[in-house]
């Protein structure tokens, strides 16, 4: 993964909101993951047509973080969900 | 709201 890899959801994985815990869910096959706020904002940018780069930019702008400490969360997040094949790196 | 690294839970049957 690069800085201008772009990520996107693969069929059937979708962000959804679970009403009854009041926290995003990420939807696949069979399986659900609960997200956190962070974990939320990442995957809200995750729309096909943003880099890895520009993601992590903006999240470090909205948060007043570090660029280098969110852009090592942001692609360690968007890699450990690659290998569980819920976000897709390869256009 | 403070960054940090950010989580996913698997939900469990």
């Amino acid at each position: 993964m690069t800085p201008a890899t772009v990520p996107h959801l693969p069929r059937g994985v979708r962000l959804h909101h679970d009403r009854v815990r009041g926290t995003m869910v990420l939807l696949a096959p069979e399986r659900a993951l609960m997200l956190d706020e962070v974990g939320a904002a990442i995957l809200g940018r995750v729309d096909g047509a943003a880099e890895v780069g520009q993601i992590a930019e903006s999240l470090a702008q909205e948060y007043d973080a570090p660029l280098a400490e969110v852009s090592a969360d942001v692609a360690e997040f968007l890699s450990d969900l690659a290998r569980e094949r819920l976000v897709d790196l390869h256009g | 709201m403070k960054w940090t690294k950010p989580k996913a839970v698997e939900i469990r049957c």
